[in-house]
C-alpha cells in the first residue's frame, strides 16, 4: 500500500517538474524568439510618437525570464493566471470559454476512432471475414497517407464537424496497431484452447482477448489522447474553431507570453498525464 | 352572448402590428468579421473589428458620408470654427436618449473628449487631435452647446469627429450605452456578436420612419475567407466587406448580380529599400540603396500591369504615389505615370555605374547586384507580387531573394534591428486628409519606413518634404495645403523613397436579398449606409442562423 | 508481389525527383503570364498555378525537395533517438528516467511553436535551398521522441537477454560489448524506425507548408503545392491541381506497404 503511494507521489511529482519546467522552456523560446515584445499596432500612422512608447514599454519584461515566471507561478497558484496580451482579456475566461469547445472535439473524435477500430478489429476475427479485414486495412492505408492539414481542410469544405476531422486522423494509426494486438492476442495458445473447446466467438473475444490485451489498450489510449491534442491544433487553426488548438496557433503568431506559457502548461501536463497512465498500464502488464 | 368584436378587433390590431411596415422592415443582416474585436470602449478602438463595430453602435456629432465624401450633421446639427481654427462650437439636438433611455447632452461631449485626451489613453483616435503640447479645453454652456478648445490648431479638424463615437456619463451600462443605430445585444468571444436595433436611435428617413430598417445584425468572427466565401454561397451570409480579387473572380463567374467592385480603393501596396545608416548591410549595398537612379530603376523595371492583371486578376490599378486616384482632392493629378521599361532602367543603371556582364548586373566595384525581398507570410497576394518582382528584375539582371517571415518577427526587424535589405508592406490608408501620414513624412517620424526616426533629415529632399509637411497643416485654406502636399508627391516620385506598386480596387459581395446597398471605396464599404439597408422579400425574412 | 510493384512506384518517382532537372520541361521558377491557370495541355502537362508556372516541372522539383530530404531528417531522427535511447536502456536509473522525461515533454511541446521561433531565427541573406534544409533539420532534430521509446523498449529487452548475461559473465568488456552485441541487435529496430520515420516527414512537412511553416516560396515542395487545395472548391473546377495530393499518398502507400508489419508506431 505504502509503495503504491510513494509510487504514485513520485509520478504526481514528476508530472508536475515537467510541467513547470515545460511552461519555462516555452516561455524563453517566446521570449528569445525573434519578434517578441513588438506590436502591429506601431505600424499604424495615426499613432504619436508617445503612444508607440507606451505601447513598448507595455510589452517589455521588467526583471529577467525567470522572475517573471516566478511571479507568474505565484499568482497562478492564487487563481490568478495573468492577462492575454494580444487579446487583452484574462487567461483564464479565454481558456474557459475555449477548452470545452476543444475537449468535446477531442474525447468525441477519439471515441469515433476507437469505436470505429475496435468494431472493425473484433468484426473481423469474429466474422473470420477477408473482406471486413481487407477493407479495413486498405482504408487506413489510404487515410494514413493523407497530411493532417489536408483532411482539415476537406472536413471544412464538406461542413463536417472537427471531432470528425480528428477521428479520421487517428483511425488509420490506431486501426492497424489494435488490429495486430487482437490478432496476437487471440493466437495465444490458451485461447486457441478455449476455442477448440468449443467456447463461443463472442465470449473468447469478450472474456479473454480484450483482458489479455487490456493493459496494451490502455497504454495506447494514453498516446492517443496526446496524439489527438497535437493533431487539434493544425486542425483547428484551418477550420477555424474558437478552441484551445487554434488559441495557440494565433497566440504563437502573436507572440502573447501569458497565453502561451499557460497553454504550454495546460497541453504538457494533459499529455504527460496521459503519457504517465500509459507507462503505468504498460508497466502493470509487464 | 358577448360580442366577438373586441376579440377580432383586437386580433385583427395585433396582426397589423406584426406585419412588417412596407413589408420591407425587419430581419437580421448577417455577416463577418475577419478578427476579434478587441474592446467595445469607442475611445480604445485601434484594429478593424473594433472599428466597424464602432460604426455599427457609435454616434458621432458630424458624419462623414461615405458615398459623397461630404460631412453631414449628425448628432450635431450644426458647428462653427474659431478662426484660429483652435475652437469648434458644436449645436447639438435636442431631445436625444442613449440606447438606455439616459438623456444626451454636451455634458455627454466634455466627458467623451476628456476621455480621449487623457494622457494615459494612448489610442489613434484620440492622436490625431493632439496636435500640440497642452490639455483640451470642453465647456457646455448649455445641454445642447459643446465648445471645444485645442492647444494647437488642428488641420482638417471636423473630419476627425467623424471617428468619435461619444460615450454616455452618467449611464450605468457605461460604454454599452451608445447613440448610434445598433447596441451590443450579446456576445461570445471568439463566436459572435449580435447588435439589436437601438430603439432610441435619432435618425429617421424622409417619411417619418425610425431608422435603422433591419432589426438586428450578427457579426460572426470568421478568421478564414475561404470559409466565409463558401457560407455566403451558400446564403447563411448576405455580405462580405472586403473580398479577395481571385475569390471575386470566381464569385462573379458564378452570380454576377452578388459581387461589387466599388473602384479603386485607397490602400497601396509598396517596395522600399532599407536607408537606415544603422542597417547591418555591407556599404556597398548601402550605397545601391541610397542612390536615387537605383531606386527608380528598380521602379521602372517592375511590371506593374502584370502584377495587377495576375496577381488581382484585374481588380487593381498601377499606383506610382502615396495618394490614390480615387482621391480626388488630394491626388496630384499633373504628375506623369511612368511606364514599364526594362530597357529604360537598364539605361539609367548604366548611367549610375552599373553594368551588365552575362545577365548579372553589377556595380562599379564588381559586385553582383543581389538583394532579399522580405514580406509577411500569410498574404498570398504580397507573396506572390514579390515572387513576380523577383523575375521582373532578373530582366535587369537583378537578383532577387524572396523571404516570408511572420508579422513579428518582420516588424522586429523593420523596427528595431532593421536588418533587412528590401521590403514589400502595404499601406492601409483609411483617411483621405494626408494629414494622417504625419509619422510618414517626417523625417522624425516612427512610420518613415525607409530610415525612421531621424534626429535631423538625412538628406535636403527629406528636409524639404518636413518644412512642407508642417506647412500644409498650419495653411489656412484646403487649396494651400494641396498645394504643399502636390509638391510633396513630386518629391516622392522623383525620389522613390516608397516604390508604390498597386492600388486595389474595393470588392464587395452583396447578396441579391439586401436592397440599398451601395459600396463605396471609403471604409466601411459594404455596410456604411446600414441604417437605410433592408431585406428584400426573399423568404429569409427573419433571423439567420 | 505487392512488395515488388511498390518498390517499383517508389524507385521511379524517386529517381524523377534525383534527375529533375533532366525530367521537367522548364525550371520550376519561370512565369508564363500568358497562360496563368491553364488547364493541362501538350506544352504544360498539368496546367499551370496562378502565377503561370509550369505544375509539372513544380510537382518535379517538389518531389525532389520532399523526398530526398525526408530521409535525411529520418537518418538524422533515428539516430538521434538510436543513441539517446540506447543509452537509456543500457544504462538505466536516473538518466534513464531522465532522458524518457525529456522525450515526453518534447512530445507534449507543440511543434508548431518552436518551428515559428526557429525559422524565424533564420538570418535572411541564405539561399532558399539553405532554409529548406534547415526546416528538415530542425524536423529531424525534433522529431526523436517517437522513435525513441521503441529503441530504448529493446534495448531494455536486450540489456536483460541471456547472451549478454553470458558476455558479462565472461568478462566482456563494456564497449565491446556495446559494439559487438548491443548495435548490431538495434540495427533492425533502427532500420524499421527509419523507414517508418520517412513517410512521417513527409506527411509533416506537407501540414506544416500548408500552414506556411514550411518550405518557402518560390521553392516548391508537396506541402506547397498542396496549398493550393486550401480552397476547395477552385478544386473541381481545376482536378489537375489534386495531382501532387495524389503522388504524396501514393508513395507514402507504397512505403507502406514495402514495410513487413510494423513494430510499434507510437
Amino acid at each position: 500500500m505504502r509503495a503504491r503511494i510513494q509510487i504514485i507521489g513520485s509520478q504526481l511529482l514528476t508530472l508536475a517538474a515537467l510541467g513547470l519546467f515545460g511552461g519555462l522552456l516555452s516561455a524563453s523560446l517566446v521570449r528569445f524568439a525573434p519578434g517578441y515584445g513588438v506590436d502591429e499596432r506601431e505600424l499604424d500612422p495615426r499613432l504619436s510618437q508617445a503612444s508607440v512608447e507606451a505601447i513598448r514599454n507595455s510589452h517589455r519584461l521588467t526583471g529577467g525570464l525567470l522572475s517573471y515566471y516566478r511571479h507568474f507561478l505565484a499568482s497562478a497558484l492564487q487563481g490568478d493566471f495573468g492577462r492575454s496580451e494580444w487579446l487583452e482579456r484574462p487567461v483564464s475566461s479565454l481558456i474557459k470559454e475555449r477548452f470545452p469547445v476543444t475537449a468535446r472535439s477531442v474525447v468525441l473524435g477519439v471515441t469515433l476512432a476507437w469505436a470505429t477500430a475496435l468494431g472493425i478489429s473484433l468484426s473481423g476475427l469474429f466474422f473470420r471475414g477477408f473482406f471486413l479485414d481487407i477493407s479495413g486495412t486498405l482504408a487506413s492505408s489510404v487515410l494514413i497517407a493523407l497530411p493532417t492539414a489536408v483532411i482539415a481542410v476537406f472536413s471544412v469544405y464538406l461542413r463536417a464537424p472537427v471531432f470528425l476531422a480528428i477521428a479520421v486522423v487517428m483511425f488509420p494509426k490506431l486501426f492497424r496497431y489494435l488490429r495486430n494486438l487482437l490478432a496476437e492476442a487471440y493466437a495465444q495458445p490458451y485461447i486457441l484452447a478455449a476455442r477448440s473447446r468449443g467456447i463461443g466467438r463472442a465470449r473468447i473475444l469478450f472474456q479473454h482477448v480484450l483482458p489479455l490485451a487490456s493493459p496494451a489498450l490502455f497504454a495506447l489510449f494514453g498516446v492517443s489522447l496526446s496524439m489527438a491534442f497535437g493533431a487539434a491544433i493544425p486542425i483547428e487553426a484551418l477550420c477555424d474553431s474558437p478552441g484551445v488548438g487554434q488559441l495557440a496557433w494565433q497566440a504563437a503568431l502573436n507572440r502573447d507570453l501569458p497565453l502561451i506559457m499557460n497553454l504550454t502548461l495546460l497541453i504538457t501536463l494533459l499529455t504527460v498525464a496521459a503519457n504517465l497512465l500509459a507507462n503505468a498500464a504498460h508497466e502493470r502488464a509487464l | 352572448m358577448r360580442s366577438r368584436l373586441p376579440r377580432n378587433l383586437a386580433l385583427l390590431i395585433l396582426l397589423a402590428r406584426a406585419l412588417p411596415v412596407g413589408a420591407q422592415t425587419g430581419g437580421e443582416l448577417h455577416f463577418c468579421l475577419h478578427g476579434e474585436p478587441k474592446t467595445f470602449n469607442p475611445i480604445l478602438v485601434d484594429d478593424e473589428p473594433s472599428e466597424n463595430i464602432r460604426y455599427l453602435t457609435g454616434g458621432v456629432l458630424i458624419r462623414l458620408n461615405r458615398q459623397s465624401q461630404a460631412l453631414e450633421p449628425a448628432l450635431a446639427t450644426s458647428w462653427t470654427i474659431s478662426r484660429d481654427r483652435r475652437t469648434i462650437t458644436f449645436h447639438l439636438r435636442k431631445e436625444i436618449h442613449f440606447s438606455d433611455g439616459t438623456p444626451f447632452s454636451s455634458e455627454d461631449v466634455g466627458y467623451t473628449m476628456r476621455m480621449l485626451m487623457d494622457p494615459e489613453t494612448h489610442s489613434s483616435t484620440g492622436d490625431a487631435f493632439r496636435s500640440g503640447e497642452g490639455s483640451v479645453a470642453v465647456e457646455s454652456p448649455a445641454p445642447d452647446l459643446a465648445v471645444i478648445t485645442f492647444p494647437a490648431p488642428i488641420a482638417g479638424l471636423e473630419r476627425l469627429f467623424d471617428q468619435v463615437a461619444i460615450l454616455s456619463a452618467h449611464s450605468p451600462k457605461k460604454e454599452m450605452a451608445v447613440l448610434g443605430p445598433f447596441y451590443v445585444a450579446d456576445y461570445k468571444a471568439g463566436s459572435y456578436i449580435l447588435l439589436q436595433k437601438n430603439p432610441n436611435y435619432w435618425k429617421h428617413d424622409a417619411q417619418g420612419h425610425a431608422l435603422p430598417y433591419i432589426d438586428s445584425v450578427r457579426l460572426d468572427i470568421q478568421r478564414n475567407r475561404d470559409i466565409e466565401l463558401l457560407r455566403f454561397r451558400r446564403g447563411e451570409l448576405q455580405l462580405i466587406n472586403r473580398l479577395d480579387a481571385e475569390q471575386f473572380d470566381r464569385l462573379q463567374h458564378e452570380n454576377p448580380a452578388a459581387t461589387r467592385n466599388a473602384g479603386t480603393g485607397l490602400d497601396a501596396e509598396e517596395l522600399w529599400f532599407n536607408q537606415s545608416p544603422a542597417a547591418p548591410l555591407p556599404e556597398y549595398k548601402k550605397a545601391w540603396f541610397g542612390a536615387k537612379e537605383f531606386r527608380k530603376a528598380i521602379s521602372m523595371a517592375i511590371n506593374r500591369g502584370d502584377l495587377c492583371r495576375i496577381v488581382y486578376a484585374g481588380y487593381a490599378k498601377p499606383a506610382y504615389g502615396p495618394v490614390s486616384p480615387s482621391n480626388h482632392f488630394w491626388f496630384n493629378s499633373s504628375l506623369e505615370e511612368p511606364k514599364y521599361d526594362a530597357q529604360a532602367a537598364l539605361r539609367l543603371l548604366t548611367q549610375a555605374g552599373f553594368r551588365l556582364e552575362n545577365d548579372t548586373l553589377k556595380d562599379r566595384a564588381g559586385n553582383r547586384v543581389e538583394f532579399t525581398l522580405v514580406t509577411n507570410s500569410g498574404n498570398a497576394a504580397r507573396e506572390k507580387m514579390a515572387t513576380m518582382v523577383q523575375q521582373d528584375l532578373s530582366q535587369v539582371g537583378v537578383k532577387v531573394n524572396v523571404v516570408t517571415l511572420d508579422f513579428p518577427s518582420l516588424i522586429e526587424r523593420m523596427t528595431r534591428t532593421f536588418d533587412y535589405e528590401a521590403c514589400i508592406l502595404g499601406l492601409v490608408n483609411t483617411d483621405l486628409d494626408p494629414n494622417g501620414q504625419m509619422t510618414v513624412w517626417l523625417s522624425s517620424g516612427e512610420n518613415h519606413q525607409w530610415n525612421p526616426s531621424q534626429k535631423a533629415p538625412a538628406t535636403p529632399w527629406e528636409a524639404e518634404v518636413d518644412k512642407l509637411m508642417r506647412e500644409q497643416a498650419a495653411a489656412p485654406t484646403d487649396k494651400g495645403r494641396k498645394a504643399k502636399f502636390d509638391r510633396v508627391q513630386q518629391i516622392v516620385a522623383e525620389q522613390q523613397p516608397f516604390i508604390y506598386l498597386i492600388n486595389k480596387d474595393v470588392l464587395v459581395a452583396v447578396s441579391s436579398n439586401v436592397v440599398g446597398a451601395a459600396p463605396v471605396v471609403l471604409n466601411p464599404p459594404g455596410f456604411w449606409n446600414v441604417e437605410t439597408l433592408r431585406l428584400g422579400p426573399a423568404p429569409d425574412l427573419g433571423a439567420q442562423r | 508481389m505487392l512488395r515488388g510493384i511498390s518498390a517499383v512506384i517508389l524507385c521511379v518517382i524517386f529517381t524523377a525527383g534525383l534527375f529533375a532537372g533532366a525530367v521537367a520541361p522548364y525550371p520550376y521558377t519561370k512565369q508564363f503570364r500568358e497562360r496563368v491557370n491553364a488547364a493541362p495541355s501538350a506544352s504544360h502537362w498539368l496546367g499551370t498555378d496562378s502565377l503561370g508556372r509550369d505544375l509539372f516541372a513544380r510537382l518535379v522539383y517538389g518531389t525532389r525537395v520532399s523526398l530526398l530530404l525526408s530521409p535525411a531528417a529520418a537518418f538524422l531522427s533515428t539516430l538521434i533517438a538510436g543513441v539517446l535511447g540506447g543509452f537509456a536502456g543500457l544504462v538505466g536509473g536516473w538518466c534513464e528516467r531522465l532522458i524518457l522525461a525529456a522525450a515526453d515533454l518534447s512530445m507534449a511541446l507543440p511543434l508548431l511553436f518552436v518551428l515559428l521561433a526557429l525559422r524565424a531565427l533564420l538570418p535572411l541573406n541564405v539561399s532558399p535551398l539553405v532554409s529548406v534544409i534547415a526546416t528538415f533539420a530542425l524536423l529531424g532534430l525534433l522529431g526523436w521522441p517517437s522513435s525513441l521509446r521503441v529503441v530504448w523498449a529493446t534495448t531494455k529487452n536486450l540489456r536483460n537477454s541471456d547472451f549478454l548475461l553470458l558476455a558479462r559473465a565472461t568478462g566482456c568488456g563494456r564497449s565491446r560489448m556495446i559494439a559487438r552485441h548491443v548495435l548490431p541487435n538495434l540495427r533492425p529496430v533502427m532500420f524499421a524506425q527509419f523507414w517508418i520515420s520517412i513517410p512521417l516527414f513527409v506527411l509533416t512537412e506537407a501540414t506544416l507548408s500548408m500552414l506556411g511553416l514550411g518550405v518557402m516560396e518560390p521553392l516548391p515542395s508537396w506541402g506547397n503545392l498542396l496549398r493550393g487545395l486550401e480552397d476547395v472548391s477552385a478544386v473541381s473546377t481545376n482536378p489537375w491541381r489534386l495531382a501532387p495530393l495524389i503522388v504524396l499518398m501514393v508513395v507514402v502507400v507504397c512505403f507502406q506497404l514495402i514495410l513487413p508489419t510494423p513494430e510499434e508506431t507510437a
